[in-house]
């Protein structure tokens, strides 16, 4: 028996939920054209106004909106709300240039806490459960996204927050935690942490793990569920949009159900702009359709999946998006080809004998660019021949070669010597100067 | 059985210096040592006088390293003395995998350490039984030697 948060809408009918996303598409526009200049700019230069939109396809017409122009107009260019109306200013971390800022209303932030809330139950939570949030607290929107959704669900929170690796192992041996929420390749490295403590997933009460963020592949799923005795549920979220909570998995781990009386889907080709059917890959757009502070319209995300609208056996009608591929901005073009840094991953896994510790590095010598993986061997390898080591490089050059096309350069390093992050991981490493 | 150490070693400089260091540290004298070696990485193979003390200090300090149970054969020290062993092995279609000399302190002979398959290990004693001239070494003896 499937549980739900809110079953009424979370089950509602595909017609019923279509004219609910036109209600709210509309109401939208309304307002953006109304309240904030650059969209009323952007819409006229198209020729278009709100009148334009009756039926929910007419959302094509729409401009798109890119993290250029909310960079444009920061900090609260793209605020439809009086600051006074704003309850919590989230912001990106800014690795380029300045920060990417979104403001939330009070509903604005019961709206996200709804959604992350129906995204707790579907990775098994309720009231019962202790939710050990170990996503950072702050301008990031990881932690405070999960704690206002467990606590509205009414289970326990541990607001522990990322780091501090023993102190994170300890409350998860003592408090009984049965969640723990982090980006996926924090969670690894717990795992592989309570092994070295000499731990093993029965001296824990950890049941369920939702993770997001950041791109993760099946085998370190696997290898995620193998090290802490759970089950892992993939949770999408974005700054721009509302933290995590946005998509989820359910227990059928067959895509994630994005909320779309929120958040109204597309895929688009990246290149064109052109939408795409359903089930064909691209760039995931989303317009907040909910949303009072800073509602984006056509928002591109430049994550890369596609939309599911199969039934799903859980009972939801919300569509679901396919586990990301990456990011446009994540993908490397290497001689000409498209590369993710999850493919790289997934021919890794595949090869076993390897840990899912790796570094990409780009190069140029020359005109030609130079692919190198540089990949932790696990630990308990035998090391008794050479050839046994070639064969292992052997074999990821293989897949590697089998998934993108393109030949790498191997290179087998010690256990641990790759970085770790506790946010993030780094796997890309691009020297090229172009 | 003789136990060997086998350690990873990245192609970096200053990595070999690393764990000889951690053994020298430890005050873990290296009976008998051989690297294997490719463009990237290194496999070094180690006899040490003192096996579990070694194995605990390259652990702590990090070092890949990962236990291989090796034989050794004491042979005349003159010409033909391996060929002998290798000449055995050979009729019986027995392969050596890698083979590396020992240094002994306290005899005139050579010692051989060699690794063959795990299958094989118990016909190797059973043919060297055959000539005095081939002593198969237990771990014990091998360090006392």
């Amino acid at each position: 028996m499937e549980n739900y948060w809110n079953e009424s809408y979370e089950c509602m009918p595909r017609e019923q939920l279509k004219e609910l996303q036109k209600k709210n598409l509309i109401e939208v526009v309304e307002k953006v054209y109304e309240r904030v200049p650059f969209y009323r700019k952007k819409f006229q230069e198209l020729g278009i106004s709100p009148v334009d939109i009756v039926e929910l396809e007419d959302i094509q017409k729409l401009p798109f909106t890119t993290k250029d122009d909310l960079r444009d107009n920061y900090p609260y260019g793209l605020l439809a709300e009086p600051l006074k109306n704003i309850t919590r200013v989230h912001a990106s971390s800014g690795t380029t240039g300045k920060p990417v800022v979104d403001g939330y209303t009070k509903k604005d932030l019961n709206m996200w806490a709804e959604c992350a809330a129906r995204a707790l139950v579907c990775a098994g939570g309720d009231s019962n459960s202790v939710v050990q949030n170990a996503y950072g607290y702050g301008l990031f929107t990881g932690g405070l996204g999960i704690h206002d959704g467990a606590e509205k669900l009414g289970a326990s929170i541990i607001p522990v927050s990322s780091g501090n690796t023993d102190r994170q192992l300890m409350m998860m041996q003592d408090f009984g935690s049965t969640h723990l929420t982090c980006t996926p390749s924090y969670a690894q490295y717990l795992g592989e942490s309570l092994r070295k403590k000499g731990l093993t997933p029965d001296d824990i009460n950890l049941k369920y793990g939702v993770h997001g963020a950041e791109a993760w592949s099946e085998n370190m799923r696997k290898d995620i569920e193998e090290k802490l005795g759970i089950e892992c549920f993939d949770i999408y979220g974005l700054s721009e949009i509302a933290g995590p909570g946005v998509a989820i998995e359910c227990s059928d781990h067959s895509g994630l159900h994005i909320w779309e009386d929120n958040f109204y889907p597309e895929i688009i080709n990246p290149e064109t702009g052109e939408v795409l059917p359903d089930g064909e890959w691209g760039e995931l757009v989303i317009t907040t359709i909910t949303k009072e502070g800073m509602p984006l319209i056509r928002y591109r995300t430049r994550d890369i999946t596609r939309l599911i609208s199969e039934p799903c056996v859980c009972g939801r009608t919300h569509r679901k998006i396919d586990r990301l591929h990456g990011r446009t901005d994540d993908m490397l073009i290497i001689r000409g080809v498209n590369v993710f840094p999850s493919q790289i991953e997934e021919a890794l896994l595949r090869a076993g004998e390897v840990e899912p510790h790796y570094l990409i590095i780009v190069d140029r010598k020359g005109a030609l660019d130079t692919l190198e993986v540089r990949v932790e061997l696990g630990d308990s390898l035998k090391l008794n021949t050479v050839r046994e080591l070639e064969e292992i490089e052997k074999k990821i050059k293989h897949n590697i070669h089998s998934i993108t096309g393109l030949n790498a350069h191997i290179v087998l390093v010690e256990p641990g010597t790759i970085p770790r992050s506790e946010g993030k991981a780094v796997r890309v490493d691009d020297r090229r100067k172009i | 059985m003789i136990r060997q150490i086998s350690v990873f070693i990245q192609n970096d400089s200053g990595r070999l210096a690393h764990v000889l260091k951690t053994l020298k540290d430890a005050d873990i004298n290296i009976r008998s040592l051989t690297i294997a070696e490719t463009a990237d990485y290194g496999i070094m193979r180690l006899i040490l006088q003192d096996t579990d003390k070694g194995l605990e200090a390259l652990k702590n300090a990090k070092i890949m390293a990962n236990e291989t149970n090796v034989m050794a054969v004491e042979i005349p020290d003159k010409p033909g003395g391996l060929s002998k062993l290798t000449d055995l092995l050979a009729d019986a279609n027995i392969d050596i995998e890698y083979a590396y000399s020992f240094l002994p302190q306290n005899t005139s002979n050579a010692i051989i350490i060699f690794k063959v398959k795990d299958e094989d290990e118990q016909k190797v004693i059973d043919l060297t039984q055959a000539d005095p001239a081939l002593q198969v070494l237990e771990r014990d003896t091998l360090l006392i030697k």
